[in-house]
């Protein structure tokens, strides 16, 4: 321990208040918007013919116009970053949670673990769903099946759950730490009813996701084609 | 009856160098006694448990009531000011333990340089000093003396950033106290004046960024200070006036 000069440590670089805000208002927009319209759109499978509604929302969504450039800017450049950064950022950190175990302490240290679980969640299920197997934007009707198909593997499914649960948690989470570190909320008890607000937003949206993946479990009702 | 005694354990380490080393005492009981009384009590006979004699076990202390900050040291797991550590309520044996995120001079003594550098790096302080008079100063509001006055009880103790993760060799990173008293010298009326260099020290390498909002330091705090609460109204002036400034305001 303090050994390290000013100068190596890395972490404090220069312009890192710059890059440590768009870290967070990235994880806000466009990544937690995105995320949002994604289980939205899930939850079309929701419904009473989830086959053709997902289906829909797949092709709509394919439909956009330009919709390659709102992939790339919207998603997967603001995505890479907010990752990459966000290891680097971890790689900083000292966890001391074990030690001292206040619920904030443990909040932290789940958000660097929950990053990097989303992490490799989300490039698996980007390569997964979106550049192997069916081409979706050519086949949007495919989708439910591809879905099926790969939910009915019960450690895929397993992965989907966990994936779901730490994505939540790590939005709704960064949703408190946005509005605290922004001075958004600054009083005790404003930041006390937004801690609320995010673990009822974690809730929706943990339910909203985890009800989706079931339906692609149901093949009693809708069986696999 | 057996005298009732006073079992403590520290880590003792002779110079920087040198690799840190467990040793034992047992002291008798005075009643009212705290950490810091029984650390005189062993170098008045510092003879470990073995009945081994030993060199004088090295600490800091200064004010003995809790507002120098000098004496923080880690007590059962715990950061906190040995001088307000009542052995009565302890659980013994009691470890002592340096601080571990300064530098260790000898044994339970470290230092706190770091801190007093990123202090100056804010101007934690209200320039009045000048060639000639400058009159008296703008008054402060009731409100703004509410808010203040808990800023004002840092002790520098350093607590703080002990519990903090972000507070490492890895980072530069300021602290919730110095963010803290940013806040203090920036509500005071004259201090305002010199806000605009202090928030900007707070956006250099090291600053406000820095922090993950773990929240320990408000929960360790041996004054009470509103330190998550500090931190949300800096983050909010800081980015506020580095738009401005971007921006040519
Ligand atoms: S803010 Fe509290 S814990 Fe930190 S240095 Fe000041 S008094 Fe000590
Ligand atoms: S001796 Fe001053 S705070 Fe303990």
């Amino acid at each position: 321990m303090a050994t390290a000069t000013a100068e190596t440590r890395a972490a404090s670089h220069s312009h890192s208040f710059f890059w440590r805000r768009l870290h967070s208002i990235t994880g806000v927009l466009p990544l937690g918007a995105f995320l949002i319209e994604h289980f939205a759109s899930n939850a079309a499978v929701l419904s009473r013919h989830p086959r053709q509604n997902y289906g829909e929302q797949v092709k709509f969504l394919n439909g956009l116009p330009f919709v390659l450039a709102l992939e790339i800017l919207c998603i997967y450049v603001p995505l890479a970053f907010h990752g990459l950064y966000g290891l680097w950022i971890t790689k900083q950190s000292e966890p001391n949670a074990l030690r001292f175990s206040w619920w904030g302490n443990w909040a932290y240290t789940w958000q660097r673990i929950s990053g990097i679980i989303v992490l490799a969640f989300i490039l698996w299920h980007t390569w997964t769903a979106r550049f192997s197997g069916v081409s979706l934007p050519d086949h949007p009707f495919q989708s439910f099946a591809k879905m099926q198909a790969m939910m009915a593997n019960n450690w895929i499914f397993a992965w989907f759950i966990i994936g779901i649960t730490t994505v939540c948690y790590h939005f709704a989470y960064g949703l408190f730490l946005f509005v605290a570190k922004w001075g958004i909320a600054i009083g005790n008890t404003a930041r006390r009813y937004w801690t609320y607000a995010c673990w009822i937003i974690f809730l929706v949206l943990a339910y909203a996701g985890l009800a989706s993946a079931l339906v692609f479990r149901n093949h009693w009702i809708y069986p696999i084609r | 009856m057996a005298e009732k005694t006073v079992q403590i354990r520290i880590k003792r380490q002779a110079s920087p160098q040198e690799g840190p080393r467990w040793e034992e005492f047992e002291i008798p009981y005075r009643p009212g006694m705290n950490v810091i009384v029984a650390l005189r009590d062993i170098a008045e006979r510092p003879v470990t448990v073995e009945g081994k004699s030993t060199s004088i076990v090295s600490y800091d202390a200064n004010c003995l009531e809790e507002i120098c900050g000098a004496c923080a040291m880690i007590i059962n797991g715990r950061p906190r000011q040995a001088c307000t550590a009542l052995i009565d309520k302890l659980e013994q044996p009691i470890t002592l333990e340096p601080l571990s995120k300064f530098p260790i001079v000898r044994d339970l003594q470290v230092n706190r340089q770091r801190l007093f550098e990123d202090l100056k790096k804010v101007k934690a302080w209200i320039p009045i000093d000048g060639t000639y008079d400058l009159g008296p100063g703008p008054r402060e509001s009731p409100e703004v003396q509410q808010e203040a006055y808990p800023l004002s009880n840092c002790i520098s103790c350093g607590n703080c950033l002990e519990v903090c993760p972000q507070y490492n060799d890895h980072t530069t990173f300021v602290g919730a106290a110095v963010i803290s008293q940013v806040r203090l010298f920036n509500l005071h009326p004259t201090g305002r004046m010199n806000e605009g260099e202090r928030l900007e020290a707070l956006a250099a390498p090291g600053g406000i960024q820095d922090c993950s909002y773990a929240q320990n330091c408000v929960k360790i705090c041996p004054k009470g200070i509103p330190l998550t609460e500090s931190i949300a109204a800096m983050g909010r002036a800081v980015i506020k006036h580095t738009v401005k400034k971007a921006l040519g305001k």
